[in-house]
């Protein structure tokens, strides 16, 4: 049997399904005698709290509410550090936090009994800056440190090279925490199969953790769970963290009944993470020629209550911070810290998409200083086959940033605006005209 | 409670509807026709385009009442028996599916536009799709659909 898909336009095999609405997202499906469960979430940033829920297991067509006893096993799940509880507990860190989850005959009877549950807060001093929560006296949200990681590079004498250099940039630069948006909505079902074993089924990026996480929340066996990841409707790393799978499978099991949950936008955004919010401080160093001498940075990233993926994502902000540029002397600190904001994590490009807000600029700016233009500088620094990049990796194999910039400035000096840009054109008919070619001969 | 009649995808259907129910509730739940999703529900994002009487609407921003003695379509609808619409077809071609969840409305979308304006430029489907989000962004792909179901259409009449 011949295989040829290497630069051949594949269908995808699901597309029939997608556009005649056939695909079954999990807010599609219904299952006979099924419930429905709505999550109460914390108002509040950082507070202690008690809470009452008799007056809304008492409304006609609630069947329970569930809390943080009702969790059977381990109250808590994480990717990396098990730091988030699946219903907190007692006290809640951020806005969104998920307190309670009415369970009841319908939807609106769920939404409307939220209502009726009644919370007491104690408010707590909350921190909101990663810098200020990175002091000593600032209030802590897990344990005893905020900082949950500290990333370093520490390569040649960045010291020297900046008493040496002709030219020198330095600045902060921010960037700000994103929603992922995918466009369905969080949704899910869970169900006791005849042998006891406890299915869920909900769009999802980590079947496999999740079932771990499940497991360990039920204090049930992995082998005990089955997760059915059904048609996803985007993620981009929104989807990592687990959102409603333990609340699923606590109630399916508790009331014996098959369970649905659907978030609207708003608690979409409430529930899953962001991207980091991160702050670069960049020193840059340059010869009189724009070669790069020395960068000196500190990274800091606002992981807000929860840590998900910090860890990773600080670590290749700090990786990434020289951009694709040769380096010799790199001295870098990154963090990620907790506060009290929205929690953060997975999100395109993984701590690699904010660096070059940074470095990009800082390039832009010794260019400027050193009257050379933006495409030249670039190319005298950029990684080649055979580069060290400032962890001392070796780029050994393909390298073609070299054309990359040979086509950007092609492209930008031709026309600006790529509706008007003849190549683009072309190209898009040529493409066209292959395409048009092909199904003529498929379909003939 | 009321009861409604109305034509859906060509079948002439009556439902009791409550008065707070949206035209979206009544598509998804009570004909269980699910390919119109609701990605906001406040007609921000067209995931739940369907075409009322001929014009695409937001079947979130409807009430299921207001859709009383109406003809409605949607993504069921499209296409005649097994054969699907040339949009449809022109979707998969041209892989302007990505994740799929914006894609029944963003087939509705085109499907309006094209009964409209049979030969759009570039900007005319870019505007004419400009109601419905494709977060997995594959609009170059989507725009590309529609050009070749025009195409396509044109040379079939
Ligand atoms: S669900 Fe109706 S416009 Fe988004
Ligand atoms: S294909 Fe995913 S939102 Fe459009």
């Amino acid at each position: 049997m011949a295989f040829k898909v290497i630069g051949e336009n594949v269908l995808r095999v699901d597309g029939h399904t997608k556009v005649t609405g056939g695909a079954k997202y999990p807010a599609d499906l219904a299952l006979e005698n099924m419930l429905y469960g709505k999550t109460l979430r914390s108002t509040k940033a950082h507070a202690n709290f008690t809470i009452d829920t008799k007056k809304a297991e008492n409304i006609h067509g609630v069947v329970g509410v569930l809390t943080a006893k009702d969790i059977p096993g381990k109250n808590c799940h994480g990717v990396l550090f098990k730091d988030h509880e699946a219903i907190c507990e007692s006290r809640v860190r951020r806005i969104g936090d998920p307190m309670a989850v009415v369970i009841a005959e319908s939807e609106r009877i769920a939404e409307k009994a939220l209502e009726s549950i009644e919370v007491a807060y104690e408010e707590l001093a909350a921190v909101f800056d990663p810098e200020e929560a990175m002091k000593e006296e600032a209030p802590k949200i897990h344990g005893e440190d905020n900082t949950v990681f500290h990333f370093k590079i520490r390569r040649g004498n960045v010291d020297k090279a900046f008493e040496e250099a002709a030219v020198i940039v330095e600045d902060t630069y921010y960037t700000g925490a994103v929603d992922h948006a995918f466009l369905q909505p969080e949704a899910g079902i869970a169900y006791e199969e005849e042998d006891g074993t406890l299915t869920v089924i909900a769009a999802t990026q980590y079947p496999h953790f999740d079932r771990m996480d499940i497991a360990g929340a039920m204090g049930m066996e992995e082998e005990e769970i089955r997760i059915i990841n059904p048609a996803v409707g985007g993620a981009f790393g929104g989807r990592e963290d687990l959102t409603l799978q333990i609340h699923l499978a606590v109630a399916a099991k508790k009331f014996k009944r098959p369970i649905k949950m659907v978030y609207d936008r708003k608690e979409s955004f409430l529930a899953h993470c962001k991207r980091h919010p991160i702050t670069m401080h960049c020193k840059t160093a340059a010869d009189k020629d724009g070669k790069l001498l020395a960068l000196k940075t500190r990274i800091v990233g606002d992981t807000g209550a929860y840590a998900s993926w910090a860890v990773n994502v600080l670590r290749k902000a700090g990786v990434h911070i020289t951009g694709p540029y040769e380096i010799p002397n790199v001295w870098v600190d990154s963090y990620a810290v907790y506060t009290n904001n929205p929690f953060a994590g997975a999100m395109r490009g993984f701590g690699a998409t904010q660096p070059p807000i940074a470095h990009e600029q800082q390039m832009d700016r010794i260019a400027e200083k050193l009257g050379m233009d933006p495409f030249s500088i670039r190319r005298k620094n950029l990684f080649t086959l055979g580069s060290k990049t400032a962890t001392e990796q070796v780029l050994r194999e393909s390298v073609p940033l070299g054309r990359c910039l040979d086509a950007l400035e092609a492209a930008m000096n031709e026309k600006p605006l790529p509706d008007e840009n003849i190549n683009y054109l072309e190209d898009l008919k040529e493409r066209q005209a292959k395409k048009e070619g092909a199904w003529n001969e498929k379909n003939r | 409670m009321k009861t409604i009649n109305l034509k859906i995808n060509g079948r002439k259907r009556q439902i009791e509807i409550e008065e707070n129910e949206r035209l979206l509730d009544i598509i998804r739940e009570g004909f269980h026709l699910t390919g119109t999703k609701e990605g906001c529900g406040e007609g921000e994002c067209g995931a739940c385009s369907v075409l009322l009487n001929g014009k695409l609407v937001n079947a979130c921003m409807i009430m299921a009442f207001q859709a009383e003695d109406s003809e409605v379509i949607t993504i069921e609808g499209l296409g005649e028996n097994e054969k699907l619409d040339p949009i449809q077809q022109a979707f998969i071609d041209t892989g302007a599916v990505q994740c799929g969840f914006c894609t029944p409305g963003m087939v509705l979308s085109a499907k309006a536009l094209l009964m409209k304006n049979p030969t759009p430029t570039k900007q005319e489907i870019r505007r004419g799709i400009s109601g419905n989000l494709c977060r997995c962004t594959g609009y170059e792909k989507i725009v590309e659909a529609v050009e070749l179901a025009a195409k396509r259409i044109a040379e079939t009449d």
